[in-house]
């Protein structure tokens, strides 16, 4: 399945900016389960300095720095991705959690590591409560699949969508609190609730399909950036990919673009007059098979 | 002294087995100043001898010395903390720790194989990450630590040493050994207190520190400088200490350093990156860094690339580290290696990497994230310390860490057993640590107390250099425990005594050896807006502390309803309402005045009173203190203790006089240190600027108050009190008060210091000398306004001028003021962009 993303992202300041420095994770990695075709950014005004790198867990990032007033920025990535269906393992044929958490310890320090996954990180506290809910997934000597697609489905079951009860700094104790969130606070909390218990999870950004193929429902999280979960599973089947949002596993309407510990690693664009107070930010994107036409939502 | 063993007769010999008599360690727990069998260590007697030499009281006199000389430098003050003036961390204990030579060349051997050791494993966690990777190293101890910086790993540092400063904490266990109690790899603190230790001890007991053959701290200093600065190009080697600011608890070491070192004090918000290099924003542009020490973690060092939320750190400084136009010192990430989960894997490391044993062993460490481990803690819970593994773990279930597994409670131990299940990678166990005493002086006697003491390492090109003494803590408590260290105490100096006399070296140059430079030193714009601040803040006090005298002797005489003076005593009290000093408009009733003048100087909600005043002088002051001398800062201080209390019940016009004229006594004092005192090259300008602005703004605010056309004499009275000219006045006229001499004296007379045409003649000196400042941006418009206002002033008639052509200067001096801040103190990044870059 090959796909085109149009990702607009449009901050208003409100008043002229003289100075900005953003880092941006837009352009999408590469995967085993998937190619990237072709990938661009257009951004405007033009920055004066543009770095391409990539940071520590392998995802592509850009550089940008403005020296010139400017009191809006539009930053306009595409991709054209070919993702391959995954297949899933067994879950009962995955290694017991409780081994899983003995062997990720030990691991090396390379980018995929389970051991860059297991400890809190800045939006993800490794709370009581937390680590109490996902425990009832987890009785002693479970496969540890079996126990994260548990956890999945319970979250997807126990929690309401809502765009509308939080925002990008809701903490995740009051997510647990209300029981009300969107795709990057159930990812949040579903991460914690593994981790609390010592099982590696990492935060995964990226998009789902705009329509659904014909006969299928749309799925929430659609028409903007999306975030699901992997779980490290064990030295063989390795990462798994859990969507609690949509009670499902990542498959082949979920497009990579970033891994890391949680959205702070990964933000689409972070950086210092973006972190500063009083902007209006605006986004919108688009998936469509390729060949599909230009993006309806983005046209003009 | 209040014990009965010094009567006075008593002669020295008597005082000094006293001493050693009463001097009781616990049995079993070594001791620095007596051997087991309670004689004295030969290289402790200098120091017992000198303590028996005289009465106790002689000895308490001699350390009020060290005291005070802390107290002057500014040792004991912190801006934000209004409750206790002395917080110190670490007060003096006057005693100093005593080490021969001999013994210290094992801890220096012991530090230097430990720097090397730990730079090797920095090297490789950032690097190839083989120690993980070949299994001498779980990847959870190193990924667990928040310190584990990822955006630098892989980063080339060009063969430079991620660990340039490095602390080690010691304690001496009972087998006499000392022991590494923990490694400071991030910011390591504690240096600048070593040394301030040591000038007031030296300084207090000087004879005895003369002869003892102390190792010298200076050389030590010398070398990390230079060891510093030999690291980048010729051409970049400025040097930046980068601070998190005055909030942080050891901002006062920041500030000493620097000054000591000849670092430039900044601040993130001081530093910009441009193309990839870092520079700092100064009164004279953009100026290049090649060095930062760096005294803020990791984390907060770039929002960019680290913490966003940091609001302390440099947007791309990541970026300018990365493409190596910068060195940090430490490297970003070096905080990674005081996880005390890596304290257990050093001793196996060293044989690994070094092939050696370590010379300095360390405390016995489990780390839980292993089985066998695990099991062996949870067996011997009993008679191990639990820790967290890392840094600011959050949520550790005890009561304090480490803490003793024989100490903990069912429900605690339940919650241990948890965590142990849950989260073992979080949890480190150690053996229990027993530190060796040494003596304070406590109330005419030396009494044992336990402690540790924190040693210092900088990268040399030869290898490492260690700090020839420390940063001793010695605690309040009995407690022989380690962990009791934790809770306050006092410091120590330590003195390592060689057998032959030491070389004198002191940071000082010696004559000719150094080049004459006049070179402007780059005032960075933060400081000089600070102490553009400090001068206009101390001049508006004083105004405000000469209206107040004006006022008290008026009402002597006068009531708002009567007396020969009663219009001007109105017009005064109204001032001090106009000007922000009173709490309120005062009802207009007998007594008002009075109350005026005790809110004027008293109240803590008025944003024109003394208190208010003093307190924003002084924490324009907080900011720049290493460009002060220590006696500003000290009268400072001084008059910030004056006026920040509550008005005494029932203070008269009498004591707000006496407190207002000590007030400006204490005022003059600090112009006069900083007229005598301050380099004209390095902020004094600025300083100036901001009092003479101020001033003729001021003085034109009396004018139009008191001089109008109808002013009653009175009037013109206060006026030429407020602007401190009776005497000239008087010596030139011999007739009554009149208005057009007094507008004369106050406004145009430009050989009178108190008028405005004076501030201006000053302000177009001063102008004139920061056009040398290599700063594209002209100053024409400052000059133009100056000039201006000179001008007017020179073509004004005193007869004729009127309230609104005062208005008219006074409106100026605010535009000149803006000016000055657009030029020289504004942050915007914009107008950095067409500075010099080089």
């Amino acid at each position: 399945m090959i796909y085109d993303v149009d990702h607009v992202t449009t901050y208003d300041y409100g008043t002229r900016i003289s100075f900005a420095r953003c880092l941006l994770h837009l352009q999408p990695r590469e995967e085993q389960h998937q190619r990237v075709l072709a990938s661009s950014l257009r951004i405007d005004p033009v920055p004066d300095e543009q770095t391409v790198a990539r940071d520590f867990f392998g995802n592509p990032i850009c550089h940008v720095r403005f020296a010139a007033p400017h009191a809006t920025l539009v930053i306009h990535a595409t991709a054209r991705i070919r993702v391959e269906p995954i297949a899933l393992p067994e879950p009962g044929a995955t290694p017991a959690w409780d081994v899983v958490r003995s062997e990720a310890a030990l691991a090396d320090l390379g980018r995929d590591s389970p051991v860059h996954q297991l400890f809190a990180s800045r939006l993800v506290p490794l709370l009581p409560d937390v680590t109490a809910y996902a425990s009832t997934s987890f009785t002693p000597g479970r496969p540890v699949l079996a126990g994260a697609m548990e956890l999945n489905r319970r979250i997807h079951a126990d929690f309401t969508y809502d765009p509308a009860a939080t925002d990008v700094a809701t903490p995740i104790s009051a997510v647990m609190r209300h029981r009300r969130g969107v795709c990057q606070d159930f990812a949040h909390l579903m991460i914690a609730g593994l981790r609390g218990l010592g099982i590696p999870a990492a935060y995964v950004s990226g998009y789902l399909r705009t329509q659904p193929p014909p006969g299928r429902e749309r799925l929430a999280g659609a028409d903007a950036t999306h975030a699901w979960v992997a779980v490290w599973c064990g030295i063989r089947a390795g990462w798994i990919g859990l969507d609690p949002t949509n009670a499902i596993p990542a498959g082949v309407d979920h497009l990579v673009l970033a891994r890391g510990r949680d959205y702070g690693d990964v933000a689409p664009v972070s950086g210092v007059v973006v972190a500063s107070a009083g902007h209006r930010v605006s986004v919108a994107v688009d998936v469509r098979p390729a060949g599909e036409g230009p993006p309806q939502a983005l046209a003009g | 002294m209040s014990d009965a063993a010094f009567r006075p007769g008593r002669d020295a010999r008597g005082r000094l087995e006293t001493l050693i008599g009463g001097y009781r360690p616990r049995v079993g727990v070594p001791d620095e100043m007596v051997d087991s069998s309670g004689r004295p260590r030969p290289h402790w007697l200098p120091v017992l001898e000198a303590l028996a030499a005289g009465e106790p009281a002689d000895v308490a006199r001699a350390f009020a010395i060290a005291d005070r000389h802390q107290r002057d430098s500014g040792v004991y003050y912190r801006v934000y903390s209004d409750d206790s003036g002395a917080e110190r961390p670490w007060p003096l204990s006057h005693v100093p720790l005593v080490l021969p030579e001999q013994e210290w060349r094992h801890i220096v051997a012991g530090l230097v194989q430990r720097a090397g050791l730990l730079e090797t494993i920095l090297a490789d966690l950032y690097g190839e990450g083989r120690l993980v990777s070949d299994g001498h190293l779980p990847g959870a101890v190193v990924a667990g630590s928040p310190d584990f910086v990822r955006p630098v790993v892989g980063m080339d540092t060009g063969g430079r040493r991620r660990l340039q400063v490095y602390a080690a904490d010691l304690g001496r266990g009972p087998d006499g050994r000392w022991w590494v109690l923990g490694d400071r790899t991030q910011a390591p603190s504690g240096m600048g207190y070593a040394l301030e230790n040591r000038i007031a001890l030296s300084r207090a007991i000087p004879d005895l520190y003369g002869g003892m053959n102390v190792l010298r701290l200076a050389p030590f200093f010398q070398a990390w400088r230079s060891s510093l600065g030999a690291q980048v190009e010729r051409g970049h080697t400025r040097i930046a200490m980068l601070t998190p600011g005055p909030l942080n608890e050891t901002y006062f070491e920041h500030a000493y350093l620097s000054r000591y070192l000849g670092f430039l004090l900044v601040e993130g918000g001081d530093l910009t990156v441009r193309d990839d290099a870092l520079f700092v924003r100064t009164v004279g542009g953009l100026k290049r860094v090649g060095v930062v020490v760096r005294r803020l973690d990791s984390e907060f060092a770039d929002p960019v690339e680290l913490d966003p939320s940091s609001q302390i750190g440099v947007p791309g400084l990541v970026q300018a580290v990365r493409a190596g136009s910068v060195i940090l010192a430490n490297a970003l990430g070096s905080g990674v290696l005081e996880s005390r989960g890596l304290l257990g894997f050093i001793p196996a490391l060293a044989r690994k990497l070094l092939g050696q044993d370590l010379l300095l062993p360390n405390i016995a460490t489990w780390w839980c994230g292993q089985a066998a481990e695990r099991d062996h803690v949870r067996r011997n819970i009993q008679d191990l310390a639990l820790a967290p593994a890392f840094n600011r773990v959050r949520d550790w279930p005890l009561p304090g860490a480490p803490v003793e597994g024989a100490m903990l409670g069912a429900p605690e131990r339940a919650a241990m057993g948890t965590l142990l299940a849950e989260r073992p990678y979080d949890v480190v166990a150690h053996e229990p640590v027993r530190l060796s005493t040494m003596p304070v002086w406590q109330d005419g006697r030396l009494t044992p107390r336990p402690f540790t003491l924190r040693v210092f390492v900088v990268s040399t090109p030869d290898g490492w250099e260690v700090l020839p003494g420390g940063f001793c803590r010695v605690s309040e408590a009995q407690d022989l425990r380690a962990l009791s260290m934790q809770h306050g105490g006092r410091s120590a100096d330590v003195w390592v005594t060689s057998e032959s006399p030491v070389g004198q070296t002191t940071l000082l140059p010696r004559p000719g050896a150094v080049p004459v430079s006049r070179v402007i030193g780059y005032l960075p714009s933060r400081a000089a807006e600070n102490l553009f601040w400090m001068g206009r803040y101390l001049e508006r006090t004083e105004a405000t502390l000469r209206v107040v005298r004006c006022l008290c002797g008026l009402v002597v005489e006068n009531s708002e309803t009567s007396g020969p003076a009663r219009e001007a005593l109105l017009r005064t009290a109204d001032l001090l309402v106009a000007w922000g000093a009173t709490a309120g408009p005062p009802a207009p009733r007998r007594g008002a005045a009075a109350a005026a003048i005790a809110d004027a100087l008293y109240a803590p909600r008025a944003y024109g009173s003394t208190r208010s005043l003093v307190l924003e002088a002084r924490r324009a002051a907080s900011v720049i203190r290493e460009r002060l001398a220590p006696d500003a800062v000290r009268a400072l201080s001084a008059l910030v203790d004056q006026f920040d209390r509550p008005a005494a019940a029932h203070e008269g016009p009498g004591e707000a006089l006496e407190a207002a004229e000590s007030g400006l006594r204490t005022i003059a004092a600090i112009s006069g240190l900083a007229q005598e005192n301050m380099n004209r090259l390095s902020g004094w300008r600025f300083l100036e600027i901001g009092r003479r602005i101020e001033r003729g703004i001021l003085t034109g605010r009396f004018l139009r108050r008191f001089a109008d056309e109808n002013a009653p004499a009175s009037c013109l009275d206060a006026l030429l009190e407020l602007s401190d000219s009776q005497i000239t006045y008087r010596a030139r006229y011999l007739m009554g008060t009149e208005r057009a001499p007094v507008v004369d004296l106050a406004a145009l007379d430009a050989g009178n210091p108190r008028s405005i045409a004076f501030q201006a003649a000053r302000l177009r000196d001063h102008i004139s000398n920061l056009a040398d400042l290599p700063t594209p941006d002209a100053l024409d418009q400052a000059a133009a306004i100056v000039n201006g206002i000179i001008a007017d002033l020179t073509d004004a008639d005193a007869v004729t001028l009127s309230a609104d052509d005062v208005l008219a200067v006074e409106n100026r001096l605010m535009d000149l003021s803006n000016e000055i801040t657009l030029r020289f103190f504004t942050q915007s990044d914009l107008r950095g962009e067409a500075e010099d870059q080089a």
